[in-house]
């Protein structure tokens, strides 16, 4: 398997936009680059192993979403949950307006509301232990690029105990010229019962 | 592989081989009889399991009162419907009430009867044959729907005797029994505040409209009947017996209110525009903000009972800063995607535990995708319970590479059965389910289901597994869901009392972040 070598500029644009993602600024909402994360070559991969049965053409494209998804997934995930536990504050921002979250069955819709949810929440010390992703088909997002994201660990809320729970999000992409940025377009979360073992 | 002939029963049901009941013409894309699994449930349900101390009720009971199931869910279905229909019924035990002057003048005692798997059946339909088989006239309070069940309230012992009597004496169109169970009750919540003077003067004033609604209203009714309004239609045929639970509609049900707070006000009924289309209805739907009016107007109490607030109702009455808001159950959205997401449910799941798993080809999209994912085994996979699981197994978390995480995301729905068809055979409770609707466009609907199910062969014969499993769903052919997304979650459920003995790692979640924690049975080590 070839391993995709870190690329030094990448790395440092990367880092770069990291620490912009920290802005206070309230013009500034959480993006990276899609293509210049480390894991990412150059050259798109072209020629590597196909599905059975698929066209090619239609391979080639799907594995782009699949890495894509991926790398988003990656990237917001670990965003998300430090903002959540470190500037709850700045969470709203990576939401799109319309968003709503299902939190344990209640329903929060909007950013207004939104903001004021992640306020009245305790603060956080979330662990993620399982991590998934799959890009959703441009028939079902009427090809805004979107990607399905699923979590899955261990919260604890301040003056409560522990909890497992699992969180799903869709993310969906707006794109600039020079980067991407993904936004929750919906969110549930749930309490869950089960090991993590 | 697994047929369905294996014992007597299923044979009986396999003759049959009819789709359940109210879906029947929907869906004919299913070979299997939908109504196997509700029957083999209902059996268990007999034998004892879980009639009534389903272990999945949170103590906070939520309901969605109920409105017609319609199959024109292809225009209704994707409107950007955020109602949230649930009601939070409080959490102090209430007083004892002398109700005095109820139906036959004696103090009630309440009786909750219960319907297992009742919410395949529509409300009227189902009251109606209860009637036609029990001895005694009854009048049912709060109808609604928890879960699979059907459930409702009503005042006299002797009247729940009579009820209970008539349990597996009734049938359904599939000539599946239908059982009853009753038990001892509070006071409904409903009752509890509705003070009698107000009863009767809503009596008086309904019946008096009455009359003239009854020319232009369509009286009979088939067991099915897409259309909103008979739940209007209903409340003007039966003020007394439904006068208690329209206290209780939520925002999604306002059209049958409107129609009583016209009726309150004195005015004549308009029949013509009671009995319009559809679309003058949908309109008064979809105008909250004159339904509440119309609400407050007639019941002043409501005013107590929330679903006004704009901002985050849900979250009213939390003082402590501190406080997490109270977790509830299944949220759907609207009653029309709660049944058609239901249903969709029982008939994957039919298949799925009770068929052969290719059959399911024809609910994926031709280019679907699916993943599976278990916790993390840092010792030899094959020790853990989970191991028939393992080689599918996607965690991005910690797999890197690239190869390996297109392999194991499944694309085309050929490849999702084949999968599936590998996976352990299973046995999924239904009674277990928790649903979260959780995005819906025109094009697209999003739900994810949390529950249990044990494994039904192999080495894991008999174990229990908690999942999560998220659909995303578009339209499909004759009304029907066809699935883009499916991502399943498995794992082992812990024993409630054995969350506080984990100790508290917290380590800060980051992509770089070591994944490997060695994990005991139970316990937590820190990463860091």
């Amino acid at each position: 398997m070839r391993k995709y070598r870190g690329d030094p500029q990448g790395n440092r644009e990367r880092y770069c936009g990291r620490s912009h993602y920290y802005c206070e600024d309230p013009q500034k909402s959480y993006s990276y680059r899609v293509k210049q994360t480390r894991e990412d070559t150059v050259t798109p991969p072209m020629s590597e192993h196909t599905y059975s049965g698929s066209p090619k053409t239609m391979s080639v494209d799907f594995k782009t979403y699949v890495d894509q998804a991926c790398r988003a997934a990656e990237e917001f995930v670990s965003i998300y949950y430090e903002t959540m536990d470190k500037r709850r504050r700045a969470l709203t921002r990576l939401y799109l307006d319309k968003a709503t979250l299902i939190w344990n069955g209640n329903v929060v819709t909007g950013l207004d509301a939104l903001s004021k949810f992640f306020e009245m929440l305790p603060s956080s010390e979330f662990q993620v232990n399982m991590l998934d992703c799959q890009p959703v088909h441009e028939q079902a997002t009427q090809s805004q690029t979107t990607v399905l994201v699923v979590t899955s660990g261990i919260v604890k809320f301040d003056g409560n105990k522990q909890h497992y729970f699992n969180q799903n999000f869709l993310l969906t992409a707006q794109s600039t010229p020079n980067s991407t940025v993904w936004k929750i377009a919906s969110d549930c979360f749930r309490f869950q019962d089960w090991a993590s073992s | 592989s697994y047929t369905m002939g294996h014992n007597s029963q299923a044979n009986t049901l396999q003759r049959r081989a009819r789709c359940w009941g109210i879906f029947r013409r929907r869906f004919p894309n299913w070979s299997e009889p939908v109504s196997a699994a509700m029957h083999i449930s209902s059996h268990q349900q007999q034998d004892g399991d879980l009639a009534m101390s389903d272990a999945h009720m949170d103590s906070g009971l939520r309901y969605t009162p109920y409105a017609i199931p319609s199959h024109h869910w292809r225009s209704n279905l994707y409107k950007q419907d955020q109602t949230h229909g649930n009601m939070e019924r409080e959490q102090k035990p209430p007083e004892r009430r002398k109700e005095g002057n109820r139906q036959n003048g004696t103090l009630g005692s309440w009786f909750k009867i219960t319907i297992p798997f009742g919410i395949k059946y529509e409300e009227k339909w189902l009251l109606n044959l209860i009637q036609s088989q029990c001895s005694v006239p009854f009048t049912p309070v709060e109808f609604h729907y928890e879960k699979m069940q059907a459930q409702f309230f009503v005042e006299n012992a002797g009247i729940a005797f009579a009820l209970k009597n008539i349990s597996d004496k009734i049938w359904d169109e599939d000539n599946e029994k239908i059982s009853v169970f009753v038990t001892p009750s509070e006071v409904p919540y409903s009752v509890r505040e509705l003070k009698s003077e107000n009863v009767e003067q809503m009596k008086l004033t309904m019946n008096n409209q009455c009359d003239a609604s009854q020319q232009a209203l369509d009286i009979q009714r088939p067991p099915v009947d897409p259309n909103l309004m008979t739940h209007t239609i209903e409340m003007a045929q039966n003020p007394r017996r439904h006068m208690v639970t329209s206290l209780n509609i939520p925002e999604e049900n306002k059209p049958s209110v409107k129609s009583a707070g016209r009726m309150d006000k004195g005015k004549e009924l308009q029949p013509e525009k009671m009995s319009a289309d559809k679309n003058t209805l949908c309109t008064t739907f979809l105008d909250k903000s004159n339904n509440i009016n119309s609400i407050l107007e007639l019941f002043p109490k409501l005013l107590r009972l929330g679903g006004q607030e704009s901002s985050i109702p849900t979250l009213r009455g939390i003082e402590a800063h501190k406080k997490l808001p109270t977790c509830k159950g299944s949220f759907f959205g609207s009653n029309i995607l709660k049944n058609l997401i239901l249903q969709f449910l029982q008939q994957y799941y039919l298949i799925y535990d009770y068929g052969d798993r290719k059959s399911l080809l024809g609910t994926y999209h031709i280019e679907a995708c699916f993943s599976l994912t278990i916790p993390f085994h840092p010792k030899d996979p094959a020790l853990s319970s989970l191991c028939e699981y393992f080689k599918y197994n996607r965690d991005i978390k910690k797999l890197k590479d690239s190869y390996l995480r297109r392999q194991l995301l499944k694309y085309t729905k050929c490849d999702i059965v084949d999968s599936l068809s590998v996976l352990p055979k299973t046995r999924h409770d239904l009674s277990s389910f928790v649903v979260d609707m959780w995005f819906q466009t025109e094009t697209m609907l999003c739900f994810s289901v949390n529950g249990v199910f044990k494994e039904v062969e192999g080495k894991s014969h008999g174990s229990v597994r908690a999942f999560i499993r998220t659909f995303i769903a578009i339209p499909g052919s004759n009304s029907s869901l066809c699935i883009i997304n499916d991502k399943l979650f498995v794992g082992d459920p812990i024993p409630k009392g054995n969350q506080s003995t984990f100790s508290i790692p917290m380590a800060t979640p980051s992509s770089t972040c070591m994944p490997a924690l060695s994990q005991e049975q139970q316990e937590m080590v820190p990463s860091r």
